[in-house]
């Protein structure tokens, strides 16, 4: 479905991202795992029209993405929830939601694609009709996976939709991925935490420096050593327990 | 009752002035560009709107559709920001001072775009229009209704277009497109549309504003510099991109200006400007002007 092959991209004059290979088939969760700074952002920006690759190539179905612009990218179903969540203070709960639906009309019907975002995060239907500024960070992480999903995206991508969120919300957070997977769309997830990192992943993509030093299961990464010295940096970084 | 009288031809100033500020505060709330050249699709307006009313003569229409003639001429004019949307693309992304050097050389070309279809001399229309409509007498005073018309239109405009910004699909999608145009275009929107739009409207609100003034002054070379002067005023006191703040703006504005034209002409501008001041020193994000955070 989505074929990313030797992407490079440069971020004024400094390369970010040096040759990354990326493969994700229809339904499939895949979590891209890298330290801060490792690229991921980088890779989802690139991937949704915002930065335009030096090289490589980006191709979703047998379009190539590398060509359009991010509306268009967005037009074709790839839904992106982004690392601050992005939500619209100036609307509400409700309109956040309901946005992509006005603007992308081909797919189910609205009422199916909104009933649906609400199924799988219960907790913003008492928050409806709040403003988009007063919720708390895990309910904007909420919305904003909501509303990239009623865009009805076959392919989400959601960049570290665990960070900054308060233990408590964190499973609620999880339970919302894990019910967008049932229903069978492909997830890219980004993480920067090893703990944080579903056991049902799909794929797990490891990248460090701008560059994937791993592409394999969850449990090859966890027995690969050159791998855990990277990755487990990051758990390294948290408070020992 | 000279104050009464004072008071209806401020408030006549603050609906002209509201609906060139209105523009202004939509383009710089969507697009973050401040359009110097805000004076010109006034002045462009009013230029038109003689023109509009010419043909209306000629036609022999009944003088009754002036308003809504007066309207109809400033939407048609005020298309031109269609194509001029294109002019500003390359400086979205650029520092602010290019894009003011870009509007103001809007400013100067439409100058040249007057004197070549219209002249460097003022030009009116025939000033009997601006009693064709009557008069209603307010205390002595004979006020012609043409100016409570003018206010009315202005009033309504300025309704539906906060209902249309607050309540429809599109309206939202130009509010997420002024917060955050990248998530807006993560979400399928084509956002150079949705600037073509705002801009387009943007300039139609100051075109409309000229065509409006028509009938009780001449449309002039002078009338685009003058008009910046005061939308700035307006827009300063009520807040960049604030449409509450345009209004109140216009409001003190246009009482401020009408007040000090006739009773201290020598400081019309001064007067102005003093409140500009006051309001930067006691709250300098304007009235109603959200701080940057
Ligand atoms: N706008 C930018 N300007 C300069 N450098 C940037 C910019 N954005 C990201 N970078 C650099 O690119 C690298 C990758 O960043 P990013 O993709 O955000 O990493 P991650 O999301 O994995 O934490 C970092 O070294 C960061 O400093
Ligand atoms: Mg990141």
């Amino acid at each position: 479905m989505l074929n990313v092959s030797e992407l490079t991209v440069d971020i004024q004059g400094s390369r970010i991202l040096r040759g990354i290979s990326l493969e994700v088939r229809a339904g499939e969760l895949v979590c891209l795992l890298g330290r801060n700074g490792a690229g991921k952002t980088t890779t989802f920006r690139s991937l949704m029209g915002y930065l335009r690759p030096v090289s490589g190539r980006i191709s979703w179905e047998d379009k190539d993405l590398a060509r359009l612009s991010t509306w268009q990218i967005a037009q074709l179903g790839i839904g992106f929830s982004p690392e601050e969540s992005e939500v619209y203070a100036d609307l509400t709960v409700e309109e956040n939601i309901e946005l992509p639906t006005w603007t992308r009309t081909c797919g189910r019907p609205a009422a199916e694609r909104i009933s649906e975002a609400y199924r799988i995060f219960p907790k913003l239907e008492r928050y409806r009709k709040r403003g988009g500024a007063e919720l708390s960070g895990g309910e904007r992480k909420m919305v904003s996976i909501a509303r990239a999903l009623a865009l009805d995206a076959e392919l989400l991508l959601l960049d570290e939709p665990f960070e900054g969120l308060s233990p408590a919300i964190i499973p609620l957070v999880a339970e919302g991925v894990a019910a967008i997977r049932q229903s069978g769309k492909a997830i890219v997830m980004a993480e920067s935490n090893l703990h944080h990192v579903p056991d049902y992943i799909d794929k797990l993509v490891v990248i460090e420096r701008g560059e994937i030093i791993y592409t394999g299961s969850l449990s090859g990464a966890l027995g690969d050593v050159e791998v855990m010295k990277i990755i487990a940096g990051a758990v390294d970084a948290e408070p020992q327990t | 009752m000279q104050y009464a009288n004072l008071f209806l031809a401020g408030l006549f100033q603050a609906a002209i002035l509201f609906l060139v500020a209105c523009g202004l505060q939509l383009i710089f709330g969507v697009q973050k560009v401040v359009n110097l050249a805000c004076g010109s699709f006034y002045a462009l307006g009013a230029f038109f709107a003689i023109t509009a009313v010419g043909l209306l003569h000629q036609w022999q229409m009944p003088m009754i559709f002036l308003v809504p003639a007066l309207v109809l001429s400033g939407v048609l004019v005020g298309t031109v920001g269609a194509p001029l949307e294109l002019l500003l693309r390359p400086v979205y992304r650029r520092d602010p001072s290019y894009q003011l050097l870009l509007t103001f050389g809007l400013l100067l070309m439409f100058q040249d775009v007057f004197r070549f279809f219209w002249g460097a001399a003022p030009r009116s229309m025939d000033s009997s229009l601006y009693g064709i409509y009557g008069t209603i007498d307010i205390s002595g005073l004979q006020i012609p209704v043409y100016n409570f018309l003018v206010i009315g239109a202005s009033i309504l405009i300025a309704m539906i277009l906060g209902l249309s910004l607050k309540r429809t699909r599109i309206g939202r999608i130009v509010r997420a497109t002024a917060e955050n145009r990248n998530m807006t275009e993560a979400l399928g929107v084509n956002s150079s549309k949705v600037f073509t739009m705002v801009f387009t409207l943007g300039c139609i609100l100051g075109t409309v504003g000229g065509a409006l003034v028509i009938p009780t002054s001449a449309a002039s070379m002078t009338m685009a510099a003058e008009l910046v002067v005061e939308a700035f005023a307006v827009v300063v006191i009520g807040g960049l991109g604030s449409m509450a703040g345009a209004a109140v703006g216009a409001i003190i504005v246009g009482l401020m200006r009408a007040f000090a034209v006739s009773l201290a002409p020598e400081v019309e501008i001064l007067s102005i400007y003093l409140v500009v001041v006051v309001v930067l020193l006691i709250r300098p994000v304007g009235l109603f002007g959200r701080s940057a955070s």
